[in-house]
């Protein structure tokens, strides 16, 4: 590694944790989450970069470097099909093979009368989580994967072994792209870890969301202990991801918490006890949040705010970001907030104009890290994105 | 290979308690060996980081995928 691009790492890595510390750096640090967009200006299709994590990763990086970003997700498509493929996942739609090669990657929640967890089962899930994924969730989510007890079969023994290995071999791979994203162009890896809350868990990925809409009415009490039994889990697995350096923050991708999904009432009672244990209990051990509050979380900011200072850094989306920064700004630093609809369609002219109100609006005594409000895809404007880079580096110093 | 190695009996892994961290905790895993007679928490040790895998399997396969 040369010794000019170490010394750029090591002054983005400080600007970039002086603002998460919800403090002021030299000048506001740029982060965005960009995925299916490092496709587009890559020259790659989003079945390539799906499809073969080799290529996302050549496109993040030549993205990082061509815009000289502060921080980057490694890999923002994260996705990787192959590795789907190889357990036999039955819920993604996936470009070249389902969908069109130049179309985003899509999750397809099952019909109600298919979800993968069955209205009887809460007690089933709460009294041995892991159990439960492994010998009731897996065989029904993958073509391949045998309930136990079933005859085994090659297809099963297959999808757990390749499965397996092609895991290891993604994650492992997240290692040498982090080195390289830092010798090739100075830039920071942005998050280490992943976190879901609870609920969206059950949402997304067991009852499906209007499953367990209707088990809010019908079994309150089984979704609260359905939450709080998962909660440890995903704590742990939080845990074990993270930077153990515990700089970067645990990333955690929400989806159902807000407006109109749930009412603040239900978030009260179903949504936030048991997501604010595990963001307080992070924080405990050192370790910082990346509230991706995907959405209009604004209603809830009255229980954003009884978060411990400092111990998330708070990703606004829809949200309106002023108000925002006036009810929780002192205590977390705030990202995000450029509309992604302003990027897709807007002019650079314009990009640069919202920028401006959101830097003089939110910014300017420091704790504020630059990024469209959600996850660019392949809709976003190449000049869009250069605007807001551009615009960032000149105006954002302090 | 001594007798106990050979007779020891598979638990149904179906029926055991798990914490979080965990698929087969080593305590019920070490009712399956025959006393031990080397370094047991040698044993332990790699029998617990093998398990983590499996756990984090599973939950990434969740969460991630």
């Amino acid at each position: 590694m040369s010794d000019e691009k170490e010394k750029l790492y090591q002054e983005r890595l400080q600007r970039y944790v002086t603002a998460m510390r919800n403090k002021k750096p030299d000048r506001i640090p740029i982060r965005p989450f960009v995925a299916e967009f490092t496709a587009k200006y890559a020259g790659y299709t989003c079945q390539e970069v799906t499809h073969d994590y080799r290529k996302a990763f050549d496109a993040a990086c030549k993205c990082a470097a061509d815009f000289d970003w502060d921080a980057v997700v490694p890999n923002m498509v994260y996705v990787w099909t192959g590795l789907t493929t190889a357990i036999g996942l039955t819920y993604y739609a996936i470009p070249g093979v389902h969908l069109p090669a130049d179309k985003p990657f899509q999750y397809l929640e099952p019909p109600e009368e298919q979800a993968f967890m069955k209205p009887e089962e809460y007690d089933l899930l709460v009294a041995d989580p892991t159990g439960y994924l492994y010998n009731v969730w897996l065989p029904r989510v993958s073509r391949d994967v045998v309930t136990p007890g079933e005859p085994a079969t090659m297809r099963n023994n297959l999808a757990f072994v390749k499965g397996g290995m092609a895991m290891m071999r993604y994650f492992d791979a997240f290692g040498e792209q982090i080195a390289r994203l830092r010798r090739e162009s100075g830039t920071v890896s942005a998050l280490a870890g992943i976190l879901k809350a609870p609920f969206d868990i059950i949402a997304d990925k067991l009852r499906g969301y209007k499953g367990l809409c209707m088990d809010l009415y019908r079994q309150p009490k089984k979704v609260e202990a359905a939450c709080e039994a998962l909660a440890p889990h995903l704590l742990k697995v939080a845990l074990l991801t993270s930077d153990p350096n515990k700089q970067l923050p645990v990333g955690l991708w929400m989806h159902r918490g807000c407006m109109p999904f749930l009412s603040p009432q239900q978030f009260e009672r179903f949504y936030w006890p048991t997501l604010k244990w595990i963001i307080e209990d992070l924080w405990r051990q050192g370790i910082q949040t990346l509230f991706y509050a995907e959405g209009e979380w604004n209603p809830n900011l009255k229980y954003i705010a009884q978060l411990p200072e400092l111990s998330i850094i708070y990703h606004v989306d829809r949200g309106d970001i002023f108000e925002v920064y006036r009810t929780v700004g002192e205590k977390f630093c705030i990202s995000g907030g450029i509309p992604n609809d302003l990027l897709a369609f807007g002019t650079p002219d314009e990009v640069r104009e919202y920028c401006k109100k959101v830097i003089d609006g939110v910014a300017r005594n420091g704790g504020y890290i630059m990024d469209a409000s959600a996850i660019m895809q392949d809709d976003t404007k190449v000049e869009n994105v250069r605007a807001m880079t551009e615009f960032t580096r000149e105006y954002g110093v302090y | 290979m001594n007798e106990a190695a050979t007779s020891h009996q598979v638990m149904p892994i179906e029926q055991i308690s798990r914490p979080p961290g965990t698929c087969f905790p080593w305590e019920r895993k070490k009712e399956e060996f025959p006393p031990i007679e080397g370094d047991e928490g040698l044993v332990k040790q790699i029998w617990e980081e093998i398990d983590t895998l499996g756990y984090l399997y599973i939950w990434q396969c969740l969460l991630s995928f």
